[in-house]
Parts: structure tokens; C-alpha cells; sequence
């Protein structure tokens, strides 16, 4: 009977030692996973950030891109002889002053990216570039597509207007575009950086008046063109940036009477951006020369032959002050801009002309990618065009426009 | 032949030079750039050409691949640009 109630009691023990047990093993497992499951859970999420990066998927692809419209206000003075004519236009679309240019990324894991960014501008649509780029290694990046070439540094970096400190493009710094292959990379040198930037690609186009032309999305010709530029960086805080860069390669398009014709492109560029506090300061240049080979051209007066020097020269200097690290939220947000360039094209050539320009700029930025501007340019043409070609040598164009722009980076 | 050899063969030393060059290069960093923070890098590089972005303007992941496109435009070294995105995606 004893036994009989010891047996009866021993049940409910036992049962007791079992909630005990899974009490405590309930409680071990509340308590364990501070210890193994985060880590569990930090690798998990390190493998599912790194599935991510590999599957295709909504989240790669993204449109980014940035639009400019304003209103332009221009007088233009011909003199020639004594004489002079005035004319003016006021505009609210304007090559200078309109520009609409989304553009597309899709990134396919860490290795890939595309790039497309087509533009509506004031002169029609094109595309910028249009290409992919392989990380193949550190300081190795491939690229292949319709890509900017890299002479100079202005298209590549400066030229967009959320970016551009001024309402316009300086004269004749802009670059070209065409399909090619490019390798491109940066790294360092103890303290300072060097990048380098290399591309064979198609080739631009010699025109019948000499000027060379970007041949956009249509090659002309067959020819091959190497492109390359060095950037150095000689401070440890990236502040200051020389950049050297040349074009080389054939230019003449098949039954244009100068097949052969080659050109030959060297650029120099500048950018220094230090802050001096509480200002900002920014100083921009770069200098140009191309040079084409001579070739027989077409007089279109008289159809006789005839030919010059085909040599080009563009540069600018450009100088910006924002007060960045003022107290004041207003006054922060100004910045003050100013640019002088000067352009000359081939003297006797049915395009030349010795151009001075100066702009003159306040910007107010409403956000680090939105910018409202006025801006003020001037610029002084003095015709070099040969009287043989029914140009006027001599002849002065004065140009006066004044700017209202509105630019953003979406 | 001969000539297709010796075309093949330059190019060859040429890419192996190039990619010599950016191993040594590529392991040149000083131990003060090296030590750059995130922040750093992206008040350094971002203002050579534009205004320093807000880490708020993108989520982390199109920071990444934002990071990538400023990597082919400002020709950022790795190490710069992963530091900087790391910092923008926080």
C-alpha cells in the first residue's frame, strides 16, 4: 500500500522533473539564441546580402538623371566696316538653357553596371553613353559601349548643369563621344592618387569646312581613334587634380577627298577645390589644342581649292566662391562664379574666329543637387573667315545674354 | 608571322606590365590614406566635381550602385569607394 502510494507519488514527480526539464530546456533555448542564433543570424544576413547582390531584380535597377530649363535674354552686335547690326532674341527654349537627360543604371551584382543615358536638348535628342562596365580588378575597370572618350575632363565630369557653376558650356572644350572600348582605374601612390583612362574607339568625322564633328550614333568612317588621359592628384585630401590628355587617329570619312587626314589632340586640365573656411573655393581650367592635318578643301563661292592651317585652341579658367560653411542658412547656400575663355579656330578656314568670352554667375542651391542660377556672358568673336570664302574678316560680333536657369539631379 | 608574333607578344608584356604596375601601385597607399574613415573620403571626392550628396537621397542599396557609377567618373580606387558607400548606405 506504502509501495502503492510511493508509486502513485513517484508519477507526479516525474512528471515535475519533466516540466522542470522542459522549463529549462525552454529557457536555455530562450537564452541560447542570444549567443548562437545572432550569429547565425549575422551570417544568414551575410549570405542573403550577397544573394542579393547576384540575382537580378528590381532593386539593381534605378533611374537617375537630371533636367535644366530657363530663359535666355540675348543682343548681338555685328560690326563690320563701320556698320553695325543689332539684333535680339529673348527665348525660353535654348540649346544653353533647356535639357532633359534621365538616365538609366542597372547594376548585375558587383561586377556590372549599365549605363544609358539618353538626352532631349534644345538641338534634338541623342545619348550621351550607352555602355557597360566590368570591375575586373582593383584599379581595373572595362568598359565597352558608346562612351564619352576621355580628353579633357570637362564632358565627363563638368558639363551637367546641376554641376556646371555657370548657364553655359565654355567654347570648344567639348569633348567626343563614339563607340569603343576604354580601361580606367585609379590608385594610389603613397599619399597621392593617379588614374589613368584609356579608350580606342571610332573615329570622329572631318567635315567639309575643316571642323571635326562627334559622329554620334551613325559611324562614317572605319578609322580607329586612341584616346587617353592621366589624372594625378599630388595631395593626400584629393584637392587638387592635373589632368593630361591626348586624341590620336585618322578622320577622313571614305569619298571625302581626304581619307588619309589625321588629327592629333592634346589637352591639359585643372581642378582645385579647397576649403578655406567659411568659404569654398573652386578653380576649374583646362587648355586645348587640335590639329588636323592639311588636306585640300572646297571653296564653296567658287569651287576652287583651297586649304589653311587646321589648328584649334580652346580654353578656360573658371572661378567659383561659396560661402559653404557659413552660420547663416541663406548665405550658405550662394555661390558666386566666374569664367573667362577663349576660343580661336583655324584662321582662312570658313569657321574662324577668335573668340573672348567672359560669364559671370550667382548661384543659389535650394539642395546639394538643385540649383537656381542667373548668369551673365559676354563674348567677343573677331572673324579670322577669308574674303576668298565670302567671309569678312575683321567683322565683330558682340554677344550679350543674360540667364534665368533652374537645374536638377533627380 | 614574324610580325603577328611580335604584335602578340608586345601586347602581351605590355598587359602583363600594366597589371604588375597597378598590383605594386594598388599596394603603395600610404598608412594616412589608408586610414581615411568613410566620411572623410566622401567630403574629399565628392566635392571635386559636385556639391557632397546626403546619405539621405538614396536607400543603401542604390547607394551601391550609385557608388559604382561615381566609381567609373571620379576613378575612385576600391578601397574609397566602398568606404564611401559604406558611410552614405548608414
Amino acid at each position: 500500500m506504502r509501495q502503492k502510494n510511493q508509486k502513485k507519488r513517484k508519477v507526479p514527480l516525474q512528471l515535475l522533473y519533466g516540466l522542470l526539464f522542459i522549463m529549462s530546456s525552454g529557457a536555455i533555448a530562450q537564452q541560447t539564441p542570444v549567443t548562437v542564433d545572432s550569429a547565425l543570424l549575422d551570417r544568414v544576413n551575410v549570405l542573403e546580402g550577397q544573394v542579393a547582390s547576384q540575382k537580378l531584380g528590381e532593386e539593381h535597377f534605378m533611374v537617375v538623371g537630371l533636367t535644366t530649363f530657363g530663359f535666355v535674354s540675348n543682343k548681338t552686335t555685328t560690326t563690320f566696316s563701320g556698320s553695325g547690326q543689332v539684333s535680339k532674341t529673348n527665348k525660353i527654349i535654348d540649346g544653353d538653357s533647356y535639357e532633359f537627360s534621365p538616365m538609366l543604371l542597372w547594376r548585375h551584382g558587383n561586377k556590372f553596371l549599365l549605363e544609358f543615358e539618353p538626352s532631349f536638348a534644345g538641338d534634338g535628342l541623342g545619348v550621351n553613353w550607352a555602355d557597360i562596365t566590368y570591375f575586373a580588378a582593383p584599379g581595373l575597370m572595362l568598359r565597352a559601349g558608346y562612351i564619352v572618350l576621355p580628353f579633357g575632363s570637362y564632358d565627363k565630369r563638368l558639363g551637367a548643369g546641376w554641376i556646371n557653376k555657370l548657364a553655359t558650356d565654355p567654347d570648344g572644350v567639348a569633348g567626343f563621344s563614339d563607340y569603343g572600348i576604354e580601361a580606367q582605374g585609379g590608385f594610389h601612390a603613397g599619399d597621392m592618387k593617379l588614374s589613368y583612362d584609356v579608350a580606342v574607339s571610332g573615329s570622329p568625322s572631318l567635315q567639309q569646312d575643316g571642323t571635326l564633328s562627334s559622329v554620334g550614333l551613325s559611324p562614317s568612317n572605319n578609322h580607329k581613334t586612341l584616346t587617353a588621359r592621366i589624372g594625378w592628384l599630388p595631395l593626400s585630401n584629393s584637392s587638387l587634380e592635373f589632368g593630361i590628355s591626348g586624341m590620336t587617329g585618322k578622320v577622313g570619312d571614305p569619298g571625302s577627298g581626304f581619307e588619309n587626314a589625321k588629327t592629333n589632340m592634346y589637352a591639359f586640365d585643372l581642378n582645385c577645390v579647397q576649403n578655406i573656411k567659411p568659404f569654398q573655393v573652386n578653380l576649374k581650367g583646362q587648355y586645348s589644342v587640335v590639329d588636323v592635318s592639311n588636306v585640300d578643301y572646297i571653296n564653296p563661292v567658287d569651287s576652287s581649292i583651297y586649304n589653311f592651317n587646321n589648328h584649334t585652341t580652346a580654353s578656360y579658367l573658371m572661378l567659383a566662391i561659396r560661402p559653404m560653411f557659413s552660420d547663416n542658412k541663406v548665405i550658405k547656400n550662394f555661390e558666386l562664379a566666374a569664367r573667362f575663355a577663349h576660343y580661336e579656330t583655324p584662321a582662312n578656314s570658313l569657321t574662324g574666329a577668335k573668340d573672348n568670352s567672359f560669364s559671370v554667375g550667382l548661384n543659389y542651391w535650394l539642395s546639394w543637387r538643385t540649383v537656381v542660377r542667373w548668369s551673365y556672358e559676354a563674348i567677343r568673336a573677331n572673324s579670322t573667315v577669308s574674303s576668298a570664302l565670302g567671309g569678312n574678316p575683321g567683322e565683330i560680333n558682340q554677344s550679350n545674354s543674360m540667364f534665368l536657369q533652374f537645374s536638377i539631379q533627380l | 608571322m614574324k610580325t603577328f608574333y611580335n604584335k602578340k607578344t608586345t601586347i602581351i608584356t605590355l598587359a602583363g606590365a600594366v597589371f604588375t604596375s597597378l598590383i605594386i601601385f594598388n599596394s603603395c597607399i600610404s598608412e594616412k590614406a589608408a586610414a581615411k574613415s568613410g566620411v572623410e573620403l566622401w567630403s574629399e571626392n565628392c566635392q571635386r566635381c559636385h556639391n557632397t550628396p546626403s546619405p539621405s537621397t538614396f536607400s543603401p542599396e542604390q547607394w551601391e550602385t550609385i557608388g559604382m557609377h561615381m566609381q567609373t567618373r571620379a576613378l575612385l580606387t576600391d578601397n574609397e569607394k566602398n568606404k564611401i558607400v559604406e558611410f552614405l548606405k548608414q
